[in-house]
């Protein structure tokens, strides 16, 4: 075989060595180091520079150099390159190609109409000059390299995009906990009697969403629903929500009206989670039809409602009334417990004394009930509760 | 067909170092090789034995490599001997000129022969 058919061999090669260097798994700076180990390699230029055009700087980066002086290299100015041909290698020496860095030979990089950076060698090991046919090889590695290097830009700015998408996002997402909080907080200053009430029933019922397996989207849906659920108390008189005795039918049928109105109220906000409008109209509702305000049963509520009604009735039997004392966590349980199957829901029942379990046993080491509990509880004794209630649901 | 993963092993013979390259030098793992010649360059070494016993094939990316150790040593007067070449090898390194920048020999004890008769 002849040395120029040995040579076109080697250079094909080069090709398949460049494009393997190019397309690999690797991370971009090793993509572009093996890339320049190519061209270095095929040339047998102990001196290679890949620059790298930065328009927001307008200045030429070096991304990968062997054998230069970089303080040189960043004095490499891009205008002198662009109105040279593209991707087409230039003899130093020649007009009008400017002197670059002590480089032999330079080829600017293009990609259509947007220059992208410049390759640059030098040291050629024989000392010979290029022949054609290498002048032809370095005009199609370039473009190859061209195309990387746009398409490294493109993922980097697609990339930034995203990531201030992302921040953006949060930030709202920040904004919009924020609001709900605001929110909560203006229903539950409203009703001495139950501050945080709605901070507690977000918290109870996402506890109870996590430890059922909902992932965390539907978790954050079912906190909102949580801290909303009775922003249509805003709508009813103070006097009446802090009176010191009993309602009368008339009163209790206008306190009634509170649902309903947190609907109408939250159905103009089109929330990214699902169900959070049907959680907070029905939380009254129950399993045997007799709750309000649609008194719906059974197969029409949702898991979402019957956590929330759940979390809604504990928080409201553990917590201080007007008209009476707040009732101790044993005494709300057994009072859930009785009302399972009229009014709570079983599976969800099983979840909530699994999840207050875990909380007392510190299996959960950010516990979400626990904390808002009677300090003088006795644990050992709800637990034990606990334990019987989950064996009997348990029970095929 | 899978390659062997390169690796490079060495040692001092005399006052020469010894670098034995295995597996096919075709990727930035045999940068490994640049910088074992490197630390012996480092030390004040100057004759550089490689033995291609273990390294049948060679790449773009590989002649570059060689490429910088041959410079390295250039810089400080050096001399790089290769021995136990395939005949691609041998080939390759004759159809790139770069055989005219080494000295070449069959077999490891012949370079070191060469070394050790105060040659360079």
């Amino acid at each position: 075989m002849s040395t120029e058919l040995k040579k076109a061999l080697y250079n094909i090669s080069a090709l398949v060595d460049l494009g393997q260097a190019i397309t690999a798994e690797d991370a971009f700076q090793e993509k572009i180091q093996s890339a320049l180990y190519v061209i270095t390699g095929t040339f047998l230029a102990n001196k290679g520079a890949i620059l790298f055009y930065d328009k927001s700087t307008g200045r030429l980066n070096t991304l990968i150099q062997k054998g230069f002086d970089r303080a040189e290299l960043d004095r490499v100015k891009p205008q002198d390159l662009i109105s040279l041909g593209k991707n087409e290698p230039c003899l130093i020496g020649y007009d009008p190609v400017p002197a670059v860095a002590g480089a032999e030979i330079l080829t600017p990089l293009w990609v259509r109409d947007e220059f992208i950076g410049v390759l640059l060698l030098s040291g050629k090991l024989n000392a010979g000059s290029y022949t054609l046919e290498e002048l032809e090889l370095i005009s199609v590695i370039a473009n190859q390299i061209a195309i990387v290097l746009n398409n490294h830009t493109l993922f980097t700015d697609l990339s930034d995009k995203l990531e201030e998408n992302r921040r953006l996002y949060e930030e709202m997402r920040h904004i919009y906990h924020g609001t709900l909080q605001a929110f909560a907080a203006a229903i539950d200053a409203k009703d001495a009697y139950t501050q945080n009430h709605s901070h507690r029933v977000a918290k109870y019922s996402a506890a109870i969403a996590r430890e059922l397996g909902w992932n965390e989207h539907d978790i954050e849906g079912i906190y909102v629903a949580g801290y909303l659920h009775d922003v249509g108390k805003l709508a009813i008189s103070n006097d009446l929500l802090n009176k010191a005795t009993p309602f009368t039918p008339a009163e209790y049928e206008e306190i009634r009206k509170h649902s309903t109105l947190s609907h109408n109220i939250t159905s103009k906000i089109k929330f990214p989670w699902k169900n959070v409008h049907d959680m907070v109209w029905h939380h009254h509702e129950r399993l045997d039809g007799r709750g309000y305000p649609e008194a719906l049963a059974e197969d029409s509520l949702s898991d979402g409602v019957r956590i929330l009604t759940l979390a809604d009735s504990f928080d409201a039997m553990t917590s201080q009334r007007p008209y009476r004392k707040r009732m101790d966590v044993q005494s709300a349980i057994s009072e859930l417990k009785k009302c399972l199957q009229s009014q709570f829901d079983n599976k969800i029942m099983l979840v909530f004394c699994r999840v207050l379990e875990k909380e007392i046993t510190g299996e959960l080491p950010e516990p979400d009930i626990l904390p808002h509990l009677d300090s003088d509880s006795d644990l050992s004794i709800i637990s034990s509760m606990l334990e019987a209630i989950i064996q009997e649901l348990s029970a095929p | 067909m899978k390659s062997v993963p390169f690796s490079v092993a060495s040692r001092l013979e005399g006052d020469a170092a010894v670098i034995y390259p295995k597996g096919y030098l075709n990727n930035l793992s045999g940068e490994s090789l640049v910088i074992e010649c490197g630390n012996y360059i480092s030390q004040g070494i100057t004759k550089i034995v490689v033995n291609f016993s273990e390294t049948d094939l060679i790449n773009s990316i590989g002649i570059s490599l060689l490429l910088q150790i041959m410079e390295d040593l250039k810089n400080i007067k050096g001399t790089i001997c290769c021995t136990n070449m395939s005949k691609f090898l041998r080939d390759t390194f004759e159809m790139l000129g770069l055989i005219q920048h080494m000295r070449v020999f069959p077999v490891e004890s012949d370079a070191l022969k060469y070394l050790s008769a105060g040659k360079v």
